[in-house]
């Protein structure tokens, strides 16, 4: 049996409330600079009440940026979405056009929502917003930018909730190995909507102060806007000649908790699952994990459920590597979520520095376990990245880094 | 390159009465309504009504097709769940928007919200099945359906001793045909454009091994939003499998009675298949993103009992076998996708 | 009291779907969750936007609703003690 393709992470694209780039980034992460504020932009009665990691880019200005005409229908997650993968595209310094098969793999659980909700009653009455009709569907931001783009290949959209983008990144790296693929393009977008504040906030998850992932006292998530990509390639010299990757994916696992539509099994089944094939897949054992990259949400369940998960498989609480989760950063960036933690994840390994677990005081009481709470600079290896989704839907993602 | 899959049961949800075992496409029901909702089977017959009451349509149509392939393939499980849905759990969609709109900041019943998730319908057959193998939902309009099955000839080379759930969900929303008759997707009465939409559910057990009986075999699947030619598109694909068009007993087209996209198949059929057996499937099953599950479901049904329903002839000519068979489909001229089944 | 029971029990059987019961099948002091109907977390929920949607009574912790559901007799004597 031949060992696998390696896969190369060559580029990478981010927009969040921590930045407009990657650079960005790594320079709010290093800092301590959170982007959860109390909601300004959306036309929701929550503002001003409930905070959110709100992109502070108005719609506008995303068309003009990405040189789209003005009376084109681009929803908000699509036009976030070609930001991020065109700063991944330019990075990776790839030719679309030179003839090997690349794909566009992207995911989103609003799709094309916001739009929708804005214009719902008011397409009946006037032909005004009419052309935004059809950008309601999930799988149109993905077409739209691939053509924008200019992605030539296959083009396709995950959608499982709080773990697509992780999938999305997964699938690619499955597909090159497989010979269906030389190159993906991968990641997930999420823009605001009043329908994931209010969802949240019915299912009273939705926190009325700052997230406190894996602390006690935590009452919910913030949500946060988003969109992140890679480009994943074959790490064999005629795809990514003589450049050294940003980081390799070395594994990944995707899992079902099947225990019930949204809440997580007490012990976190399906994390554990999800974070042992990808373990077993990369061929590294728990003891070579540098740092972990939580789902790390500040849901009462989701916290509980990766915490018990992390302690079975990493066996106590004194090999627990250092984890934590940036979701205090940027919100709960939905289905953009993995693939933004991704990029956080390939910045920890060229950086051989971990994030800080913002708002955190007390652990979580039976479990006993304390995130980072200053970003540290340390060895990393290798770094696991969590994503869960509704549905009992669990990936896990290992990236590796790239030596010189 | 990926493997052929073979399929070992398979359940079918739609306008016609698809969901009885020995449907064979000889009767239909016709209808003058458009939209076209689906006929529903007694659910109760496969699913236990105290799970059913968390399900809305989907997730129903989903777990009963399902079961109904898991049934014809005398298995009780599988190790993974793979799931095409262009539009996701639509009604539910709409109940929380409206929900919002009436009463934002009043208490919102959350239901709604949670299965408005697009992997709502994967997650019930986990769920039911106690499946904690791979999970995936793929929402990409028309290509929904042959993503998922892309992915699985994908999963099951990598994994050749197990077993997959596959299938393609799509149902209907009530305030979304509203947008679609303003979008001028819809027929309308007499009109030679437009679409019929209708919704639906079909499921098939798929595995890498033969074993002892299959309906048929997925040889290879591939899509393009908008190929460059469609013939080459066409011929290409037939070539990576070591084929060409007359190595093809059969085709089965996509054609759905909207006259500005139709063409595609006229043109293709003309220059592609003149002599092959053609037939239609939409025509009787509707319009709707994953449609194309139900056509592989005929498609298998049509090698299984090497017999062609003389209704979906399109062409007039009949089969002089039937091995293999190419399914051909695009929607609204966009996502082109092919799909070779075989005996 | 008892008009209230029944009142509830209607109510439960609509907004949680169950499709198959009738009021009659509903006792008084059967759990609700775990052993008994058998709900789950997202009826919780429901029957917290119930409360307060018919009765004006606001939950604003999930984790009240753990004694106020235990059975149909004990969210009466719940509402009736607090209801506007």
């Amino acid at each position: 049996m031949n060992s696998p393709t390696p896969i190369a992470v060559t580029g990478m694209g981010a927009v969040s409330a921590i930045g407009e780039n990657v650079a960005a980034h790594l320079d709010s992460l290093s800092r301590c600079e959170h982007g959860i504020r109390p909601i300004s932009n959306m036309d929701t009665c929550h503002r001003g009440r409930l905070l959110a990691g709100e992109i502070r880019v108005p719609d506008d200005e995303l068309y003009r940026r990405l040189g789209i005409s003005p009376g084109e229908a681009y929803t908000r997650s699509t036009l976030l979405a070609g930001l991020a993968a065109r700063e991944a595209i330019v990075q990776a310094g790839i030719d679309l056009h030179d003839g090997h098969r690349t794909g566009f793999i992207s995911a989103t659980t609003v799709g094309g929502m916001d739009a929708t909700e804005r214009h719902y009653d008011n397409y009946l009455s006037s032909p005004a917003y009419r052309h935004f009709i059809p950008t309601h569907p999930g799988g149109v931001a993905a077409e739209q930018l691939a053509g924008l783009l200019g992605v030539p290949g296959m083009v396709t959209t995950i959608s499982t909730a709080c773990s697509s983008a992780a999938n999305a990144i997964m699938l690619g790296a499955r597909m090159i190995r497989a010979g269906v693929l030389d190159r993906a393009i991968v990641g997930g977008t999420d823009c605001l909507s009043r329908f994931t504040i209010n969802g949240f906030n019915a299912l009273m998850i939705y926190a009325d102060d700052h997230c406190r992932p894996f602390d006690e006292h935590r009452k919910g998530l913030n949500l946060g806007e988003a969109a992140a990509y890679l480009v994943l390639e074959a790490a064999e010299r005629e795809v990514a000649p003589m450049r050294v990757p940003l980081a390799y994916l070395t594994g990944y696992g995707n899992a079902n908790d099947a225990f019930h539509q949204t809440a997580s099994s007490e012990h976190g089944e399906g994390a554990y699952l999800a974070m042992e094939q990808a373990l077993h897949v990369a061929g590294v054992a728990p003891a070579e994990v540098g740092y972990i990259n939580a789902h790390g949400t500040a849901t009462p369940n989701n916290d509980l459920a990766e915490g018990h998960a992390l302690l079975r498989l990493f066996g106590r609480k004194d090999d627990l590597p250092p984890f934590s989760s940036t979701k205090a950063f940027t919100g709960h960036t939905l289905a953009a979520a993995g693939a933004v933690e991704a990029v956080f994840s390939v910045l920890a390994l060229q950086h051989q520095l971990a994030f800080a677990n913002l708002n955190f005081s007390e652990p979580i009481a039976g479990l006993d376990i304390v995130p980072l709470t200053q970003p540290e600079n340390r060895k990393i290896d290798h770094v696991l990245s969590n994503s869960f989704g509704f549905g009992g839907n669990c990936t896990a993602l290992l990236f590796s880094k790239a030596h010189d | 390159m990926t493997k052929p899959i073979y399929i070992h049961g398979g359940g079918c949800i739609s306008i016609q009465p698809t969901f009885q075992p020995d449907y064979f496409f000889d009767t239909f029901h016709s209808y003058a309504s458009n939209p076209v909702p689906a006929l529903e089977p007694d659910y109760k017959s496969l699913i236990p009504p105290l799970q059913l009451r968390r399900m809305n349509k989907s997730m129903r149509m989903a777990l009963f097709t399902a079961r109904q392939a898991l049934l014809q393939a005398g298995r009780e499980n599988v190790d993974g769940v793979i799931v095409g849905s262009g539009l996701g759990c639509l009604r539910d969609s709409e109940r929380f928007v409206e929900a919002i709109l009436a009463e934002e900041g009043q208490p919102l019943n959350p239901t709604p919200f949670i299965q408005s998730t697009h992997n709502m319908a994967a997650a019930t057959i986990a769920l039911s099945l106690g499946c904690k193998g791979y999970n995936m939902t793929y929402v990409n309009n028309a290509s929904s359906f042959e993503s998922a099955l892309l992915d699985t000839l994908v999963y099951l080379m990598e994994h050749p001793d197990r077993s997959v759930l596959v299938g393609g969900v799509d149902e209907l929303g009530d305030r979304t045909t509203l947008f679609w008759e303003l979008a001028d997707y819809l027929k309308k009465d007499g009109s030679d454009t437009g679409e019929t939409a209708a919704e639906g559910a079909s499921f098939f057990v798929a595995s890498a091994e033969r074993g002892e009986s299959a309906l048929g075999k997925v040889t290879a699947v591939e899509c393009c939003v908008q190929p460059h030619d469609v013939e080459d598109f066409i011929r290409g694909f037939l070539r990576r499998q070591g084929l060409g068009v007359d190595d093809l007993d059969a085709v089965l087209l996509g054609v759905n009675g909207d006259g500005r996209y139709d063409a595609v198949y006229e043109s293709v059929a003309r220059r592609c298949f003149p002599r092959l057996p053609q037939m239609v499937f939409k025509p009787i099953l509707g319009e709707y993103d994953t449609v194309t599950a139900a056509g592989v479901f005929l498609t298998l049904q049509v090698l299984a009992r090497q017999s062609l329903p003389p209704a979906l002839l399109y062409n007039g000519i009949h089969p002089a076998r039937l091995q293999r068979i190419l399914v051909y489909t695009q929607r609204r001229g966009r996502n082109h996708g092919l799909i070779l089944l075989e005996q | 009291m008892s008009e209230l029971t029944q009142e509830l029990k209607a109510k439960i059987i609509n907004q949680l779907n169950l499709e198959d019961l009738s009021v009659d099948d509903l006792d008084d002091n059967t759990p609700l969750f775990g052993e008994g109907l058998g709900l789950d977390s997202i009826d919780a929920l429901e029957l917290i936007v119930m409360l307060d949607k018919s009765y004006g009574i606001k939950l604003s912790d999930p984790k009240e609703g753990r004694n106020v559901f235990k059975t149909i007799q004990t969210m009466a004597d719940f509402i009736e003690a607090n209801r506007k």
